[in-house]
């Protein structure tokens, strides 16, 4: 059980959220699906002075906003399992969905935006969204600011979301070209222990970001193979890109930063591969 | 205290929870309905899924002020006029469970794949059920009820309860 009382807002829509925020004092949480952050109460991981559940703000849905794509906040991952037209746009959305862990009670519960604000370093939303060009969509009293996703984390459970602001939304551009996505996790219900999201643009290019390797997720330089993923120099060139990205790796009670350091460059071929076969449609 | 109402089971009720109350203590506590079990208050086992407005969640992982409003099933509201939910007749049939801990989540988690997909294949049961631990059944069991239940109520015609002398 959770051992104190909080003050508890339900705003019905963003405006109502933002005065909630500018009004709060003490420890805030700004409550997505509940998840992760109702579990950290209970266990006295986090604590609460008030709580602002956007359940019913109105923050849920995927959009078109000229060329790009929005995700409200609250998507869950169902809905966006259960998005034809935004699993075709954002196929990399679907996929990754599509593998969250916990069970459809996770899926029909857990939000793409709680993920992302979140920021734990083993989930699956952060890197993706890096590996999409992401930015997001920060609402305060003050006004709307959009920040890159490579720039929103600044550690672990760490982001630059100011006490007073509201992740609103995620905004995607329209991604042209092709993804992959390969998570490594050693049993069904195990968090990842590395993942790594990766775009293949039409000019060949590639796009590739890691997940769960550091206390934030990173975009790492690696270029197209051009003798296959397994040729071992170009393997080697990843070996080399993933160091470069990543001074300090993230250690948890699932795998010491070492290992995941052996493990990612592999991880990082799979998704490659993925990304080059047909549009990485494959469950990771 | 915050007053919240709520459908419970087909049932309007009305009840004041603090805001610190879990919605798994209040279905429990203060609805007294204790089919629903409490596991690990992590969000990880699913001893204590319910389904809120037809979609199936951790109760542990739910304010109660939260699901003001909403419309809840619990493992109560599956058998009707004491006739067994053919979910719960085919857990039975096949020994789909042993203790019993987990069975509350495994048939509401069953109930709502069938819903979803009504011929469910062996990928689609374990993608359900990746969210509901059971330590006892090594799952077998679990995987040959839920393609019971779904041939069941495919053909809908609910078999009866076999007699004690069948077993």
């Amino acid at each position: 059980m959770i051992t104190n009382n909080f003050g508890y807002h339900a705003p019905p829509d963003l405006d109502g959220v933002v005065a909630a925020l500018a009004e709060a004092r003490g420890d805030v949480v700004v409550l997505g699906g509940g998840t992760m952050i109702i579990p950290d109460l209970t266990h006295g991981r986090a604590s609460a002075d008030v709580v602002v559940d956007l359940s019913r703000a109105g923050l849920s849905g995927i959009r078109e906003e000229g060329d790009e794509v929005v995700v409200g906040a609250t998507t869950t991952y169902t809905e966006v399992l259960s998005d034809d037209r935004a699993a075709a746009l954002v196929p990399l959305l679907r996929t990754l969905s599509s593998g969250i862990t916990g069970g459809p009670q996770i899926r029909n519960k857990g939000t793409i935006g709680g993920s992302a604000a979140y920021a734990n370093p083993c989930s699956d939303v952060p890197a993706c969204l890096v590996a999409l060009g992401a930015r997001m969509r920060l609402a305060s009293a003050q006004g709307v600011r959009e920040v890159p996703a490579e720039e929103f984390y600044t550690g672990a459970f760490a982001t630059v979301r100011r006490r007073d602001e509201v992740l609103a939304a995620i905004v995607l551009p329209r991604p042209d070209g092709t993804a992959g996505y390969t998570k490594l996790k050693l049993a069904e219900s195990s968090w990842p222990i590395v993942t790594a999201a990766v775009v293949s643009r039409p000019d060949g290019s590639l796009r590739v970001a890691i997940g769960a390797v550091a206390e934030t997720p990173r975009l790492i330089d690696v270029e197209p193979p051009s003798a296959g993923v397994d040729d071992p120099a170009w393997r080697d060139h990843v070996r080399r890109a993933v160091a470069a990205a990543v001074p300090e790796p993230w250690s948890d009670l699932l795998a010491d930063g070492a290992y995941r350091m052996r493990v990612a460059p592999a991880i990082v071929a799979r998704s490659v591969a993925r990304a080059l076969a047909a549009g990485g449609e494959e469950t990771p | 205290m915050t007053r919240i109402r709520i459908t419970v089971n087909g049932e309007e009720r009305e009840i004041d929870v603090e805001t610190s109350r879990l919605l798994v203590h209040a279905i429990r506590e203060e609805l007294g309905l204790t089919g629903t079990h409490v596991g690990c208050l992590n969000g990880d086992c699913g001893a204590c899924t319910v389904l809120v407005n037809g979609q199936t969640v951790k109760s542990c992982s739910v304010l109660a002020v939260s699901a003001d409003g909403a419309e809840i099933t619990t493992i109560e509201g599956l058998a009707r006029d004491g006739e067994l939910h053919p979910v719960q007749q085919a857990f039975w049939d096949e020994f789909g469970f042993q203790c019993g801990f987990c069975l509350p989540g495994t048939l509401l988690v069953t109930c709502e794949l069938l819903e979803r997909n009504p011929d469910p294949d062996d990928a689609a049961i374990d993608e359900a059920i990746n969210g509901t631990l059971c330590r006892c059944t090594g799952y077998a069991g679990i995987r040959r009820a839920i393609r019971r239940a779904a041939e069941r109520i495919s053909a809908d015609r609910p078999e009866p309860a076999p007699s004690p002398a069948d077993r």
